[in-house]
């Protein structure tokens, strides 16, 4: 069975048409890359599946596990498996980290049907999270985000990822705003992530990310639409001719 | 109308508007101090609703009711003492029922030796010749109709006194409880605090009312003197039944290097108002004044505030924030007055609200009145719901809707928390605002 099976997906913002029919397919193990123009749709369809109020879906299904995720609301999908790393993760004075975190981790845990973990087992696992990420303890006592640079809150995302161990990922331009230090700590976060059960789906503007967590599929949407599919070098391609390429060919 | 009905409802009018008159214990000061009040209220009469200090309260409830004294104090079932008491997490505490203190239900070895404390109806001698050279010398600065009641009326009060160098070890509970009766009953507490040179104490106070079918009236009174170098941190806990009013007086004066903090903490009754006045009358006084307020239903809440000025280099800080959910509303008005002498002043007001619903409103006003010319004051207001980014972004991690909107309305209510002082003090009142908050989203939820 996919792990995500999108068809004929329409949605709306503030009654303006987005997303006019994306069929997209992912099994498990695979990584896929949704690239696109500005304005093409991209983060509508990372914020659709990961279900941001204000969004509209107007026709089309999303099954996850081959169930509709589209009436769960937006915790009961996490529960279900799905993550968003956002494209500009909030800041949350007042809120830390590991509080949030662990009630993160409890809420999943119980829906699963798990025993959920006490302080001490919390803890063990959120060490050795961030050992992975080249993260500092202190972090887990700040609120969550606040005073971050853009290069810690994407960090603090894949973090957050890793801990949650979900079955799909969205990460939504999770390379802007990152210096190449950061990018290659950020992709080394995901690409442990990688494994035959696990689905990726990375949504990005620039071609920069996918040397760093290669593809198995790229997906160029445009206007609401994915217009064409295939492997990396498409991407490759889409780097050396730019977008405009695919505009004529379309 | 028939003229005996005219006559009839004349006299109810009369009645409403009669003060009560509280005993005067054989005393000659306090007989003298009642016929002044009552002769006070009999001039001034309730706030009117033109009075803009009042506008945006409706009165009507309370002056169209004939609230009674209470004659006999009724029983506290210990589950309902056990629900306010805080003996158990480390306070000292003294216990009023219906208004009149119960030594049988307070705990206070340890402070007996320590500091002098002293109900206003068994104090003899001289300790009541000096409760009555402090009573009333504050409180006028705020003459309203409510202050004067409060002085004709109080049926018994707590004076505390903290000699000179005394740090109290742990921090006094002051609980004031109102049984149910069969008829609306009108109690006033009335606290009266002289912190001497160089004292430190916490003092907090409940007001606290049982359910009953019959609205209480609060009507409380406190009066703090802040000695040279003093550092007192006064709390009020307002966790009356959903019918009550409450209506609260304190002013505090504050003498050089003194520092006093305040924290207004209002979660129950149906109409609150607190009027606070701090006076700054010596350099380098210092005064923090927070609030936190959790409200649902139809509840009315008005806090109304005034830093007075009146001498140089004293520093205040002002943070009061308000959560609104269902119909409630909030009023914030705070002054800042800053008199000719009051230079380097420096003071920083802030009031923050978040509402948790469409049909929630708050009015927030600073108030600014300078005199001086070498002065900084800031002042900063912000109303609005929850973030949604922060709902989604919690949500998107796992995090349910309710336990999301805990998690981000107490986030908004931390930062008071984390002023409180004395360490016993903030465990309790985190623990309770985070026990009002879970219910009020449970409300909203299921509603």
């Amino acid at each position: 069975m996919a792990l995500l099976e999108v068809k004929n997906l329409h949605a709306k913002v503030l009654g303006r048409e987005i997303l006019k029919g994306v069929d997209l397919t992912i099994n498990p193990g695979e990584v896929h890359a949704i690239m696109g123009p500005n304005g093409s749709g991209k983060s509508t369809l990372a914020s659709v599946l990961a279900g941001r109020e204000n969004y509209e879906v107007t026709d089309g299904t999303a099954l996850f596990n081959g169930k509709d995720i589209l009436d769960l609301s937006p915790d009961e999908r996490a529960c279900e498996g799905l993550f968003l790393a956002f494209q500009y993760p909030v800041e949350i004075p007042g809120v830390s980290t590991s509080y949030f975190l662990k009630a993160a981790v409890n809420a999943i845990r119980k829906y699963r049907g798990e025993p959920e973990l006490d302080a001490m087992d919390f803890l063990k696992l959120i060490k050795e999270k961030m050992k992975l990420l080249e993260m500092d303890q202190s972090f887990m006592n700040r609120s969550i985000n606040e005073g971050f640079s853009g290069g810690e809150k994407k960090r603090n995302e894949i973090f957050q990822m890793t801990v949650l161990d979900p079955q799909l990922c969205i990460l939504d331009e999770t390379d802007s705003g990152l210096d190449i230090d950061a990018l290659k700590i950020v992709s080394q976060g995901v690409n442990a992530l990688r494994n035959s059960t696990r689905g990726i789906l990375l949504v990005t503007h620039y071609q920069r990310l996918l040397n760093y967590i290669v593809p198995d599929f790229v997906h160029v949407l445009r206007d609401g639409k994915i217009i064409k599919s295939g492997d990396k070098s498409l991407a490759l391609e889409l780097e050396a001719k730019g977008y405009g390429w695919l505009e004529n060919a379309a | 109308m028939t003229q005996m009905a005219q006559a009839n409802d004349q006299r109810k009018k009369q009645a409403l508007h009669t003060p009560i008159v509280g005993p005067d214990y054989g005393s000659k000061w306090l007989a003298d101090f009642r016929e002044a009040a009552v002769n006070l209220f009999n001039r001034i009469g309730y706030p009117k609703a033109d009075d803009e200090q009042w506008r945006f309260i409706n009165l009507s409830p309370i002056t169209q009711t004939a609230f009674q004294p209470v004659v006999e104090p009724g029983a506290v079932p210990p589950a309902e003492l056990a629900r306010f008491s805080l003996a158990d997490r480390g306070f000292y505490e003294l216990v009023f029922v219906d208004g009149l203190f119960s030594p049988a239900l307070s705990s206070s070895r340890g402070l007996v030796g320590l500091i002098e404390f002293h109900n206003f109806k068994d104090a003899v001698g001289g300790h009541s010749e000096r409760i009555g050279r402090y009573l009333g010398h504050e409180l006028p600065t705020i003459s309203n109709g409510f202050a004067a009641l409060n002085a004709a009326g109080f049926a018994d009060g707590m004076f505390l006194y903290l000699p000179a160098g005394v740090a109290v070890d742990k921090p006094i509970h002051i609980l004031w409880i109102t049984t149910a009766h069969r008829r609306p009953v009108v109690v006033f507490p009335r606290l009266l605090i002289n912190a001497c040179s160089q004292s430190q104490a916490t003092v907090m106070q409940t007001f606290a009312s049982l359910n009953s079918d019959h609205p209480v009236l609060t009507n409380a009174a406190t009066e703090v003197i802040s000695g040279r170098d003093s550092q007192l941190e006064l709390i009020a806990v307002e966790r009356e039944a959903p019918q009550a009013f409450h209506i609260t007086n304190q002013a505090i004066h504050v003498h050089a290097g003194a520092n006093v903090q305040t924290l207004a903490f209002n979660s129950g009754a149906l109409l609150v108002r607190n009027n606070l006045n701090v006076h700054l009358a010596e350099p380098f006084a210092q005064a923090t004044i927070n609030g936190l307020t959790i409200s649902s239903g139809n509840q009315r809440v008005d806090n109304h505030t005034t830093l007075d000025h009146a001498s140089e280099n004293c520093p205040s800080h002002e943070l009061y924030k308000t959560l609104l959910a269902g119909s409630a509303a909030g009023v914030f008005r705070g002054k800042i007055l800053v008199r000719p002498d009051a230079q380097k002043t420096d003071s920083k007001q802030t009031s923050k609200t978040m509402l948790l619903s469409d049909q929630a409103v708050m009015n927030s006003q600073p108030q600014l009145e300078i005199y001086a010319n070498d002065v900084k004051c800031t002042h900063g207001s912000t109303t609005g719901p929850i973030d949604d980014e922060q709902l989604f972004y919690l949500q998107s991690r796992g995090v349910s809707e309710v336990q999301a909107r805990s998690l981000l309305t107490y986030a908004f209510a931390g930062d008071v928390l984390n002023r409180v002082l004395n360490p016993a003090a903030r465990e309790y009142l985190s623990q309770l605002t985070s026990d009002c908050l879970h219910q009020l989203h449970i409300d909203a939820v299921g509603s």
